[in-house]
């Protein structure tokens, strides 16, 4: 493991005072779109050869291997081939991309061009959350900026070489579930964002049923700087399965909350007391791991590394999710923030699977009571068995928001259970083991495999 | 609708996509933005304009949180509760809101000026608590500078700007 500096956040200081949007000239000036013209002088397999050599992981939640999903595209090109780029940054927690975007626009439509060209897409949408109203104007004015000055032209191509790119803003309207990425494609068509049964998947029929890949705007940040350093320079940050840079969200009872960039590997103890500031307030208690739908890590996780893995093998939480790690100090009540994390998924469920429709509502109905200190003897038990019943994992849901409730209310109920037992006293529940994920399910990609 | 709507999105949204319900979110932000709600009429037009049934315009409107139905106040206070917020006290702004405003959340006052709302993380859980006036984002707010920022806003919504878009642009 070696990260002497930032990389990603290259051209945004550390220093709020010294930020400021990079516009065009400033982003051409510190080397921008160089890769852009090296990319174009690659053939698209060996894009994605570079980019999968590399271990590129997705940044948006489920970390399936970036090149592999390229890969899926066909390479044969019979139709329209789409990119929709994942910011609709939903998760509580994350606020990531929201930072890059705001400072760095041109970064990601260079990784956007990059891609393009690898699995030959003729048209990219960036599906942006609707409340990001600021974003979305810098978007779109460097959109803009990038079609002046001929990176993007309708007539000509990308840099005027004949290969055709359109990149277009497409706004959200508030609805967390559209983060899903065929809930995405759904609001994109002008539906309502209901995630859709796999298959067909979206490499051979996503937006508008053609070949379609969708990636979260992290990991096209990625893109450029690997194309110009290589794999190999890349494996040097973060661990062998899980390599390179990573932003972490860092909020909650910190000093210094914001979006820190480090490699991937590094502890929770790290990341609040070098990245964050230390803890404010009081002790540490516990932190979310990578948005809440990851669950919580305990009081005693601080040495958990913050990877793909070791968050899930021995943090026992879903994944490293988004990496904005929520952290709570020894004042914070446990029952009170699951109950404010179900009763997010309760109003977010997109209503279409009984099992987290109903049980989100259920759950969130019992915490509330539990809150208002009415929890009653099999009020723990009840929460347990329905968290149990619902999400792809069980094979009840259709997406993986269900997998996120029942993994918020497993982890803060399992490692704060005395807490919880004592909101409802007559509970007849023992101690549960912490439940370990096998590792075996990647729940929130629908190509299902993880790349260990 | 107006005719200058319909051309700005046959202009500028339709050539982006290969079906015109793609482009039925743009046109109910467009209405939304131009009336600051989503009358039933505009619905009807909508569908008809993008060859869709009214019903299928109105089951993706009614699905997205952001697009109001029923007529909202000319700012719209909408305040983050998720967990980072919580835990940062954003309860308090709402509470303060509420007492200043004499409503409460989901309500709109007499004059029509205010709506509050609550709405889940709003991706800035960095500077919590954090609260959206219409498109403005205020971050890291503390109840004693409701008042202030209140005070602020001007008449017209539509000439409320965001001061750090300092360049020409629209997202509608
Ligand atoms: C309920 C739900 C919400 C999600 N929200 C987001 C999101 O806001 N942003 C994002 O990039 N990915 C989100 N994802 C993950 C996407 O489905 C998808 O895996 C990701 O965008 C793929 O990009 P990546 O491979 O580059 O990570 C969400 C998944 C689920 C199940
Ligand atoms: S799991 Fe929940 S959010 Fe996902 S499709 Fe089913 S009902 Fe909708
Ligand atoms: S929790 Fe309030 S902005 Fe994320």
């Amino acid at each position: 493991m070696a990260f002497t500096e930032p990389v990603l956040t290259k051209r945004i200081p550390l220093d709020p005072e010294k930020r400021k949007l990079v516009s065009y000239s400033d982003y051409v000036a510190t080397g921008g779109y160089e890769q852009l013209k090296k990319a174009l002088e690659m053939a698209p397999a060996d894009i994605i050869k570079t980019v999968t050599d590399s271990g590129l992981r997705g940044r948006g939640g489920a970390g399936f291997s970036a090149g592999q999903k390229w890969s899926f595209i066909p390479k044969e090109k019979k139709t329209t081939h789409y990119l929709t780029v994942n910011a609709d940054e939903s998760e509580p927690g994350t606020f990531k991309d929201r930072y890059v975007i705001n400072h760095d626009p041109h970064l990601l439509l260079e990784g956007i061009a990059i891609c393009s060209l690898a699995t030959q897409c003729d048209v990219a949408y960036i599906f942006i959350r609707g409340e990001y109203h600021y974003s979305a104007k810098v978007l779109e004015h460097a959109i803009k900026e990038a079609y002046d000055h001929g990176i993007f032209s309708s007539e000509k191509g990308i840099l005027g070489s004949g290969k055709k790119l359109e990149v277009y803003v497409h706004r959200g309207a508030g609805a967390y579930i559209c983060g899903e990425e065929t809930g995405l494609l759904e609001a994109l068509e002008g539906k309502r964002g209901w995630p859709r049964n796999k298959p067909p998947f979206p490499a051979i029929a996503g937006a508008f049923a053609k070949p379609t890949v969708i990636n979260n705007v992290e990991t096209l940040m990625n893109v450029p700087m690997i194309i110009e350093k290589g794999p190999a320079w890349f494996k040097t940050m973060g661990t062998p399965s899980s390599p390179g840079p990573k932003l972490f969200g860092m909020s909650g009872h910190v000093n210094k909350p914001g979006v820190y960039e480090d490699e991937l590997g590094i502890t929770l103890d790290y990341a609040i007391n070098k990245l964050a500031g230390g803890m404010k307030g009081g002790a540490y208690k516990a932190s979310i791991c990578g948005g809440i739908s990851m669950g919580v890590l305990g009081t005693n996780q601080l040495d958990v590394k913050l990877d793909f893995d070791d968050v899930r093998f021995r943090g026992g939480c879903l994944g490293l999710g988004t990496a904005g790690m929520i952290v709570m100090n020894e004042h914070t009540d446990m029952v009170r923030a699951l109950r404010n994390c179900v009763r997010f998924y309760s109003h977010e469920s997109c209503g279409q699977c009984t099992p987290c429709r109903e049980g989100s509502h259920w759950m969130r109905k019992i915490l509330d009571r539990i809150v208002d200190g009415e929890g009653k003897a099999g009020d723990l038990t009840m929460l347990m068995e329905l968290e149990k019943t619902m999400g792809i994992m069980p094979g009840t849901t259709i997406c993986g928001l269900a997998d996120g409730t029942a993994w918020a209310t497993r982890t803060f109920i399992s490692k704060f259970y005395d807490e919880f037992a004592r909101a409802c006293p007559d509970d007849p529940v023992k101690r549960v083991p912490l439940t370990i994920s096998t590792g075996r399910f990647n729940v929130l990609t629908p190509m299902g495999s993880n790349t260990r | 609708m107006t005719d200058a709507m319909k051309k700005h999105l046959e202009e500028k949204y339709f050539p982006r996509y290969p079906s015109k319900r793609a482009v039925l979110l743009p046109a109910l932000h467009l209405v939304q933005h131009t009336y600051n709600w989503i009358p039933p009429q505009a619905i009807e037009e909508v569908a008809n304009f993008l060859e869709i049934a009214p019903a299928e315009a109105l089951d993706t409107a009614s699905f997205y949180e952001e697009y109001w139905l029923k007529p909202k106040g000319k700012y719209l206070l909408q305040v983050c509760r998720s967990l980072t917020c919580e835990i940062c006290q954003g309860e308090k702004l709402t509470q303060k809101l509420c007492d200043k405003l004499k409503i409460e959340v989901g309500e709109t006052t007499a004059d029509k000026r205010y709506t509050l709302v609550e709405l889940e993380c709003l991706g800035a859980c960095g500077s919590a608590p954090v609260m959206l006036v219409n498109e403005r984002l205020y971050e890291n707010v503390s109840p004693d500078q409701l008042e202030d920022i209140i005070n602020a806003l001007p008449d017209d919504p539509h000439d409320f700007k965001d001061p750090d878009i300092t360049w020409e642009g629209s997202s509608h």
